[in-house]
């Protein structure tokens, strides 16, 4: 009997992302699909305005990282206008991206990493949330994650206007200079933020590290895949998340490609498939394979896992020795292993904590030039940052008074649908077996895409403003056997 | 008394802006009665608007399927029921408030939920429809009436 379980947040976002899991007669999975909302209809939606509103009209994209939208818009408008900041609007801006960098990571691990490695996939479902990683960790650690965000948030709100929706990049620079006295804020923000890093990977370390369970999960194939991994990096090669080359190395960890923003097209194609929205990116070198891992096969990962492998180091003390403990436990470069993804945010965490830290210390921070006027005429511009999702694209083609006429955007997601898509389909092979299919093993299967901290596109704030999963049960002609709600909805 | 309307929604989809657009309306007709805010973000992000506030308001869109669009709901936000949220980006109002009950957050002691039923909240640069356009009218008073209730309270 040939079995359906789907798997599907019935959100606003209906009939995306869901999965669907399909038995065989034996019970076991057939084949498991991972369906991803698409950034639909966006580009069109661009066409025909000015290319200056991009970066406060791109950020209201999505709900969740509206500030590497801006940024990325930003960096496309400086090449559009081909204008070159002044280092100190440079500097200001990492600094902002630095924050929020950390702001994001940290949620991430708390409050989505965070019940699953901390309160335990298999735990009682009720327990998987983030009362439940507070119940483990203590409740002043949730006090903590909370006063560290809100003090970030408002950091960042005083440099660049508004927290959500932020207002300060513009061609050539930013909006404002930063004050003397705001400096000295900045710094104790920054101290601040690296002391929760560093507190953070300490859990990480007692609670995940020390839990041999939990790091034979993170160590088994059932979550491995040998793919290529992409990331930005500085002239040293070290993990830059505003500025710098795209690398990508192949699964044996060695560098095949490195290449400039602008050049990306010539490097990232895209592949449809009738089951999903979503366009699967890989690399045009290598060509499209199938759902194949392996150095034959162009599908890359993108985000945390994949920067750190694409990367030669950090660029802060405290984060590279972090990077180096990261390779030696777990068997050196590249680390393949999904679920070692919660580790590498916490690294870069450190990471955006210490250079947050530099960057307000540089004098250069308070230097009130910053901005370049842009005098020549507009026609093509692409920029490229490292989301807290993964590398994050933005092209515009204009007319010469800047109104657009074509965008293209590839967001994080997209580089990471095609492995995502494998992670989901081998979890599902190694963990049902039989027919046999309970709460704990779909969460773990879940757990395959959750590593990468997905991004399901717009903002999800709409009542019930939650994600009620539902399990279905089908038989080989599609009749509903068997139906469980995780949750319920209103 | 500290109270915040906050309205929750993204312009650029559709329907989805009629809890913006009816903030903007209120802060305009009801000035000093209250803090007024927008927000596109969701989940826990939220948290940071409500620190502070005795009371507090939420506007939003909803879609039910179950009543005729432009229809105005109220609801507790205790009484929408928690979920384990698989991602961050989806946990909700109850999880907030179950969180800053629990860590002793300065939080509002009463949330009411004021939404619209929608039709589209999907498409993007889209207007917003026509029988949302006539349910915020009701939407602006039924809010106008819960702030009168409270502060006379407070009076």
């Amino acid at each position: 009997m040939k079995r359906e379980i789907l798997i599907d947040p019935i959100t606003r976002l209906e009939g995306h992302g869901k999965i669907d899991i399909f038995l065989n007669e034996n019970g076991d999975v057939d084949r498991a699909y991972l369906q991803i909302p698409e950034l639909r209809g966006f580009e069109k939606f661009a066409e025909g305005r000015p290319a200056e509103d991009m970066p406060q009209i791109t950020s209201r994209i999505s709900g969740v990282c509206p500030t590497a939208h801006h940024m990325a818009a930003t960096r496309a408008l400086d090449d559009l206008y081909k204008v070159e900041p002044p280092d100190s609007a440079k500097k200001i801006r990492e600094l902002i991206y630095s924050l929020f960098f950390v702001e994001d990571h940290a949620l991430h691990f708390f409050f989505l990493g965070g019940p699953d490695f901390i309160v335990g996939p298999t735990a009682p479902k009720g327990e998987r949330n983030i009362l439940g990683v507070l119940g483990k960790v203590g409740m002043e650690i949730g006090k903590e994650v909370i006063g560290v965000r809100k003090e970030l948030r408002e950091l960042i709100s005083l440099a660049g206007g508004k927290v959500i929706h932020p207002v300060f990049g513009l061609p050539g620079g930013v909006a404002r200079p930063l004050k003397k006295e705001e400096q000295t804020k900045f710094i104790a923000g920054a101290e601040h933020a690296v002391k929760f890093a560093q507190f953070s990977l300490g859990i990480f370390n007692d609670v995940v590290l020390k839990n041999k369970q939990y790091v034979d999960w993170i160590l088994s194939d059932t979550y491995t895949h040998k793919t290529y991994y992409m990331g930005l990096v500085d002239e040293n090669n070290r993990v830059n998340f505003y500025d710098g080359k795209i690398r990508v190395v192949a699964p044996e960890g060695k560098e095949f490609l490195k290449f400039k923003p602008q050049e990306y097209l010539e490097h990232i194609a895209e592949h449809v498939e009738p089951w999903s929205y979503i366009k699967f990116c890989y690399l045009k070198d290598i060509g499209w394979k199938g759902f194949e891992e392996g150095a034959d096969s162009g599908i890359y990962a993108v985000a945390p896992l994949a920067r750190l492998n694409a990367s030669d180091g950090m660029a802060t003390p405290l984060a590279q020795e972090a990077y180096e403990q990261y390779f030696t436990t777990l068997g050196g470069k590249p680390v393949h292993h999904t679920l070692a993804n919660h580790w590498a945010r916490l690294i870069e965490l450190l990471y955006a904590a210490e250079r947050s830290l530099q960057l307000a210390k540089d004098p250069e921070i308070v230097n009130p030039n910053v901005r370049t006027i842009p005098t020549e005429i507009p026609t093509e511009g692409i920029g490229v940052v490292e989301a807290p999702r993964g590398t994050l694209f933005h092209h515009y083609q204009t007319d010469e008074k800047g109104i657009v006429k074509k965008a293209n955007l590839i967001v994080a997601t997209q580089n990471n649908a095609a492995r995502m898509a494998m992670s989901v389909d081998k979890a599902a092979k190694g963990l049902i077996k039989e027919g046999q299919v309970d709460d704990g093993l779909l969460n773990m299967v879940e757990m395959g895409f959750r590593a990468y901290d997905p991004c399901h596109g717009c903002a999800t704030h709409c009542l019930p403003g939650q994600t009620p999963l539902w399990v279905r049960l089908f038989d080989a002609e599609h009749r509903l056997i068997q139906e469980i709600k995780h949750n319920g909805g209103l | 008394m500290k109270v915040l309307v906050l309205g929750l929604g993204n312009e650029l989809l559709s329907d989805d802006a009629v809890g913006i657009l009816t903030v903007r309306r209120l802060s305009e007709e009801l000035k000093g009665q209250a803090d007024f805010a927008e927000s596109a973000v969701c989940g826990l992000a939220l948290l940071d608007y409500f620190i502070g506030y005795d009371k507090a308001i939420i506007i939003d869109a909803i879609k039910t399927s179950q009543n005729p669009p432009g229809t105005v709901m109220s609801l507790d936000a205790e009484h929408i029921p928690p979920v384990a949220a698989p991602s961050p980006h989806y946990a909700g109002l109850p999880e907030l408030l179950a969180i800053s009950m629990e860590l002793k957050i300065d939080f509002p002691q009463e949330i009411r939920i004021f939404a619209l039923e929608v039709n589209d909240l999907h498409t993007i640069g889209g207007a917003i429809t026509p029988a949302v356009v006539n349910g915020m009218g009701e939407l602006v008073k039924v809010v106008a009436r819960q702030l009168r209730e409270w502060n006379m309270a407070y009076a």
